[in-house]
């Protein structure tokens, strides 16, 4: 009673008094690192580098320890449960030098009606991409050009435009790695990202 | 007419980038929660869209959540007040920065492509520190 009454005052106090830092594990596993600078930049900078760990934050060099047994406490559990799901990305092929999605592609489009439907505020990326013919500069301008082809053909099959837009990555993002100036169908594809 | 297609081309292309300077959007809001925008306090809807510069508010029983347009995404916790203070993202090469400023409060973030362009590319300010984030999924608390 006494003991857990004094650590509850305790953790309260830290509260009090200092900014913190919890590094967490990836979605997909692996995790990333928060590098702790001085507010203006310079000095010496210290790595929150292992998952699970909380850095206390404060003047001087921040204290990190690992989470423990405990984990989270329910008010930063709460808070990353708040967050918003992961980006969902549909990939779509056209038959060659049309807006005619191939067969296998079709399908898709009411997948991404049902995608949007089950999120609210939904936003839609439609990012064109090409193969490694020609310059990349032309590859730019078509794949821009081909993400908004298909914008406007969503928005005909009543997709709200006012949610969408588009974006051309040109051939920075090639499904399969090619040479340069490889004909690939399976590279000119539009990516449509329902956040 | 060729004045004429030009005028339509043009009208195309803004027809085509409706939301320009958006950000971000709005997922989830509960509680008292509001997106202060200048002199402006617009209340913190589901579908809002975010521009750099707004501060998200939340009051005791107040949360929002939120997505941005290079994949990030936040959850502010009751009780904060959190500045998106510099936002440039270019959607072609995905390379930009993005400095949030946490004054009070508490903030989930998974941060997207923007942490990944550059090293410190997102940076997060506290009253007594700035952090280099470099991926990917963390919490920050500014008690009061």
């Amino acid at each position: 009673m006494h003991r857990s009454f004094t650590v509850a005052a305790l953790f309260a106090l830290a509260g009090c008094a200092h900014s913190s830092l919890v590094l967490l594990p990836d979605e997909d596993g692996g995790h990333g690192a928060v590098a702790v600078l001085s507010p203006d930049g310079t000095g010496q900078e210290t790595v929150v580098g292992e998952a699970n760990s909380r850095a206390m934050l404060g003047k001087g060099k921040p204290t990190i320890r690992p989470l423990g047994a405990k984990g989270l406490n329910p008010r930063e559990a709460a808070l990353i449960g708040s967050l918003p799901p992961p980006a969902k990305s549909f990939t779509l092929y056209f038959v060659e030098g049309t807006t005619d999605m191939t067969a296998t592609s079709a399908p898709r489009i009411e997948e991404i009606r049902t995608e949007i439907a089950g999120r609210p505020g939904a936003d839609v990326q439609v990012t064109g991409h090409t193969d490694t013919v020609g310059s990349g500069d032309d590859n730019d301008v078509l794949s821009q050009k081909r993400a908004e082809e298909i914008m406007n053909l969503l928005a005909e099959r009543g997709f709200d435009r006012s949610i969408m837009s588009a974006v051309g990555r040109g051939e920075r993002e090639l499904q399969v790695e090619t040479e340069d100036n490889v004909d690939s169908p399976v590279n000119r594809r539009v990516e449509v990202i329902v956040r | 007419m060729v004045r004429g297609s030009l005028y339509l081309v043009s009208l195309v292309t803004m027809i085509a980038s409706p939301a320009a300077a958006e950000i971000g959007r709005i997922k989830s809001a509960i509680g008292t929660a509001s997106v202060q925008r200048g002199s402006a306090q617009l209340p913190a809807k589901v579908g809002q869209d975010l521009l750099p510069g707004d501060w998200l508010e939340t009051g005791k029983d107040g949360r929002i959540s939120l997505t941005f347009i290079d994949n990030t995404r936040f959850a502010v916790g009751p009780n904060s007040r959190i500045a998106l203070s510099k936002f440039e993202y270019d959607r072609t090469t995905q390379k930009g920065s993005f400095v949030t400023q946490v004054e009070r409060g508490s903030l989930a973030v998974v941060s997207g492509r923007i942490s990944k362009s550059g090293r410190d590319a997102m940076q997060m300010r506290t009253p007594t520190s700035l952090l280099g984030v470099r991926g990917t999924r963390f919490i920050i608390e500014v008690p009061k």
